[in-house]
């Protein structure tokens, strides 16, 4: 027993954390256990509002003002307990033994201060050394989380880094003091695919050198999967389940973690192949916790018992632990998941179905203001190339997948396309009648055959009208129906969507995320549109939520032949709903394909980089990561030649910097613009699937 | 028709709990209750006062102070009278209404013209925003009071015949320059909130959708930018007592036998303070005690608004 004690960096029990709102205590976590070993990263899954972030600011004793830690919680730190420490205990802790990287680095740096300065002033005051040393430290530090030009980014201010390069920066700060235990808080999730696989590699192999404890909090299920060696699963303020990764992934105890891993769109799978799997409802708030297990209202397998007696945590295995009490029979496979209601898609492409939506060597130049130097020269700045010559084309009922980095432009090119950016030159094509540039030119039939569903659903609709308001007004704006028709069909379309009829009196305000985004997806169906954009439409849901609104999508295209031209920069998603794909990087498109296609070689060394990020959601798969070094270039400056050779890891010598590369096409509709040949790719590349296949 | 009375219930129901957030507050509670005890004055004033007509003058009570030394007791009038033998109780009663009507019509004006000025440049940008932009720029650069006493001279001085609508102006000058004054600085707030509203996803829907400017205005944004005009709104009230009074005391605005507080103010200064200090104490203390309470309150509408945010 002492000895196993002596191991332990953090131990954790019985931590109850209580928020004061409104007057009252209200319980925000409740019974939250861990054992944390030198060493081990221990991933903290939980949807928004699973209060993962409060445990964190917890551990490390810095809740807000109006959170406490309850009685009788223990929290032993290296056999100290931290429950009751005092503020300066803390504080001398937090200098050098505890460490936090938070989400948005941005803001953790002082953006008035070189970033040199601000790590020398920790590392002079954590280890009592002087200026110099302080110096070499950093740039070592700089060094070894892989920042290029050390020596350059500690002269440097913190605007002029990347997201990427600022996260970095604050690992290393994190580190430099050789921390004993290091709390991530989602580091990686405002960053690109591509930037995340660079930090999660770095963060993993910077552990490994070193005895640190780490607590990463996530809400993907993917990069548990990746980088850590045990995980936690919350769910409105409770632990559902703790175990090794390995047997997570293998088999999932408690129904939460069954569905949450369910509901993960996986590579290579598309609609057609299997719907995604989906947990209804959302998760209760901080007021609706009841005395009962949690999930019950979200549980597919809730029983009478359920409802009555609140499960305890139990300990099922070595170091594992559910809390559930059905886990017996969903070990011993007698409960299955439902297949929800069957979804009708086409299982086979339908090559012949007419083209609806041709885009036409599309351009977006954004003209740079000129610079008094400019002015006085008469120089004329280049222009931002946002979209530079693009073709597509989208056939009826069909989804075209638009994916990149952030910079690529994909977002331009959808506003250009839906007419809210008019374009530099180009033409775009509508059911094969020329469409204007901008919609105050475009005539009202045209209006209502595109529509657009939006990222942020917070945003996307007004929080001063009602559902019914929302939608009705394109139903009576373009469909020209009169109030009382608008208003049945209303209710239709919130059928449609999933929603009950009481939801037309309500006010965004009163909506949860995901039933924000069905509101703005009956509103873009309204006027029965040919085409709706959707930009990034689920990245801001939580996962749970996210497979719901992709099945809602997927089924509401089956019915009503609408074509969906789909943005997002999470390859899984897009390959999951989409049937045909383009890869944009720069302004340009570099491949072009079917969905299917995408996920085997060959590919274009850029897809293939992205496709290689894709944190997949099984541990077994870990390896062939390409990782793309930098970011996306100015759009002001596009490098010569192939606009990707700066970052291709593929590249093969001065052809790539002085001609532009060539369409290559297989025959079977895939193209790809590269100077490798295709049969050269393919050798080159190793088929992913097949290893998630034997996986 | 169900739908219009649930949305007017709800809104019924939103105005109580904003009333009872506000009185949540102490300060803000102070404030409140002290700008409605002054709006219930200015409303029943003349019931109230015990001297109906404000130029009531008697001889006999010429200089009566509050309370009377000589006989220990209190006088027939709570703030005395003035070298007239004007009741001052009276007189600061009456003289609420006309400060609630001048400075209160005189905000609602100027939060009116300039929320529609602000909306249309805010939503229209480019060249329209830039030329009103800097037109607004200028009025500010100016002192608001050097810029009232120029307005009032003109438009005091425009000849209008006797009688016709017109020649209410000159009457209204003082309610009319404030109206003027705190257009652009309503219009700049309406404007930079909808700068920030404009770019949101909703209002691009409505673009989609082929809504026209106004629909997209009135209807998408401006319910947005309600909050901050509100706080603005009480914010220009507060200010707007105190250009009144400001122009009352310069003599401006106000005739001389109308019981304006700030005329009142000017009209016991001088030789006369020796003699009557409760004469222009009052009215000054009316003045000051209306300001804090429109700010105290004006705060807690701040708090509340950017609390719901």
């Amino acid at each position: 027993m002492q000895d196993k004690e002596k191991n332990l960096l953090l131990e954790v029990d019985a931590l109850n954390i209580s928020y004061k709102i409104k007057g009252d205590w209200i319980r925000a976590v409740s019974d939250f256990c861990m054992e944390l070993k030198p060493g081990q990263i221990y991933g903290l899954v939980g949807e928004s509002g699973s209060g993962k972030s409060t445990i964190a600011q917890a551990l490390m004793r810095y809740l807000s003002a109006n959170g406490r830690i309850d009685h009788g919680s223990i929290l032993n730190f290296m056999g100290d307990d931290l429950t009751y420490a005092n503020p300066a205990q803390m504080r001398s802790l937090w200098t050098q033994k505890i460490k936090f990287v938070p989400q948005n680095a941005g803001a953790a740096l002082n953006p008035s201060m070189k970033i040199g300065k601000q790590m020398t002033e920790i590392v002079k005051h954590a280890l009592n050394i002087n200026g110099k040393e302080a110096q070499k430290l950093v740039i070592e530090m700089f060094n070894k989380v892989q920042l290029v030009d050390p020596e350059k980014v500690y002269e440097r201010y913190p605007h002029e880094l990347s997201g990427g390069m600022q996260q970095r920066v604050v690992i290393a700060m994190a580190l430099i003091t050789d921390p004993e235990l290091l709390i991530m808080d989602e580091p990686t999730t405002g960053l690109d695919v591509t930037t995340e696989a660079v930090i999660l590699d770095l963060v993993r192999n910077l552990i490994a050198e070193r005895d640190t404890g780490v607590v990463y909090i996530t809400h993907n299920l993917g990069v548990v999967a990746q980088l850590c060696e045990r995980v936690l699963v919350l769910y409105a303020g409770e632990v559902m389940e703790d175990a090794a990764v390995n047997q997570l992934f293998s088999q999932a105890f408690h129904p939460y973690t069954i569905g949450l891993l369910n509901s993960i769109p996986r590579p290579g799978i598309t609609k057609r192949d299997s719907l995604l799997q989906s947990i209804q409802g959302s998760p209760p708030s901080l007021r609706e916790r009841k005395d009962a297990c949690v999930f019950v209202d979200r549980c597919p397998f809730v029983i009478d018992k359920c409802h009555d007696i609140k499960p305890g945590l139990e300990k099922i295995a070595d170091n594992r632990l559910v809390r559930c009490h059905r886990w017996e029979e969903i070990e011993a496979g007698e409960l299955s998941f439902k297949t929800e209601e069957a979804l009708t898609i086409n299982h086979e492409l339908n090559e012949q179905s007419e083209t609806i939506m041709r885009v036409d060597e599309i351009a977006k130049h954004f003209p740079v203001q000129r610079s008094i130097q400019n002015a006085l020269s008469g120089k004329e700045p280049p222009p931002i190339r946002a979209v530079d010559g693009i073709n597509l084309s989208i056939r009826q009922g069909h989804t075209l997948g638009l994916v990149g980095e952030s910079g690529s432009g994909k977002t331009t090119l959808s506003r250009v396309i839906i007419g809210l950016q008019e374009r530099t030159s180009g033409k775009i094509e509508l059911l094969g009648m020329d469409i204007r540039n901008t919609v105050r030119e475009r005539s009202p039939d045209v209006l209502a055959k595109i529509q657009m569903v939006f990222q942020n659903p917070q945003n996307s609709l007004n929080p001063y009208l009602s559902v019914r308001q929302t939608i009705r007004r394109p139903l009576m704006k373009l469909r020209g129906l009169s109030r009382q028709e608008a208003d049945r069909e209303v209710l239709e379309l919130l059928q449609a969507v999933n929603l009950r009829r009481e939801y037309a009196a309500r006010y965004p305000g009163e909506l949860s995320g995901g039933e924000k985004q069905r509101v703005v997806i009956a509103r873009a169906f309204a006027s029965d549109p040919d085409l709706i954009i959707c930009d990034e439409p689920v990245s801001a849901l939580d996962v749970s939520v996210q497979s719901a609104v992709l099945n809602l999508l997927a089924r509401l295209q089956d019915e009503n032949g609408t074509s969906y031209l789909f943005i997002s920069h999470d390859l899984a998603v897009v390959g999951y709903l989409a049937d045909y794909l383009a890869v944009m990087y720069l302004g340009q498109l570099f491949e072009v394909g079917s969905a299917k296609e995408l996920f085997n070689p060959p590919y274009h060394p850029y897809t293939e980089a992205l496709v290689s990020a894709i944190p997949v959601a099984s541990p077994e798969v870990r390896e062939n990561r390409i990782l793309l070094e930098g970011t996306v270039p100015s759009a002001q400056n596009v490098p010569s030649g192939c606009r990707f050779h700066t970052r291709c890891p593929r590249k093969i010598g001065a052809i790539c910097e002085d001609e532009a590369p060539p369409w290559l096409g297989d025959g079977e509709g895939h193209f790809i613009r590269c100077h490798i040949p295709l049969d050269e790719l393919r050798e080159l590349q190793n088929p992913l699937t097949t290893e998630t296949d034997s996986a | 028709m169900n739908n219009l009375q649930t949305t007017s219930g709800r809104q019924i129901k939103a105005m109580l709990k904003f009333f009872r957030d506000l009185m949540s507050q102490p300060l803000s509670a102070i404030g409140t209750v002290i700008v409605l005890f002054f709006l219930f004055l200015a409303i029943f004033g003349t019931q109230l006062a015990p001297y109906p007509n404000p130029n009531d003058q008697s001889h006999d009570v010429r200089l009566e102070p509050t309370i009377n030394i000589t006989k220990l007791q209190l006088g027939d009038y709570p703030f005395g009278t003035d070298r007239l033998g004007r009741d001052v109780f009276s007189r600061v009663i009456l003289g609420t209404s006309s400060i609630f009507r001048t400075a209160g019509l005189g905000t609602l004006i100027a939060v009116i013209f300039g929320t529609i000025l602000g909306l249309f440049m805010g939503y229209s940008g480019g060249l329209i925003d830039e030329i009103l932009g800097r037109i607004i720029d200028a009025m500010l650069a100016l002192p608001a009071l050097l810029l009232a006493l120029v307005l009032i001279g003109i438009v005091q001085n425009l000849d209008f015949e006797p009688g016709t609508w017109q020649s209410s102006l000159g009457d209204n000058a003082v309610l009319l320059v404030i109206a003027i004054l705190y257009v652009p600085i309503v219009a700049r707030v309406v404007r930079s909130t909808t700068l920030d509203i404009k770019t949101r996803e909703f209002v691009e829907a409505a673009i989609i959708r082929g809504e026209n400017a106004s629909y997209i205005m009135f209807r998408e944004i401006l319910p947005s930018v309600i909050p901050s005009l509100v706080v603005e709104a009480s914010l220009r009230f507060s200010y707007a007592i105190f250009l009144v009074a400001s122009l009352g005391f310069l003599g401006f605005g106000a005739s001389p036998t109308s019981p304006d507080w700030g005329y009142m103010v000017n009209d016991n200064r001088g030789g006369f303070y020796a003699l009557t200090p409760w004469a222009l104490e009052y009215p000054a203390m009316a003045i000051a005690l209306l300001v804090i309470g429109v700010n105290l309150m004006s705060d807690g509408i701040k708090r509340i608004v950017q609390k719901g945010d």
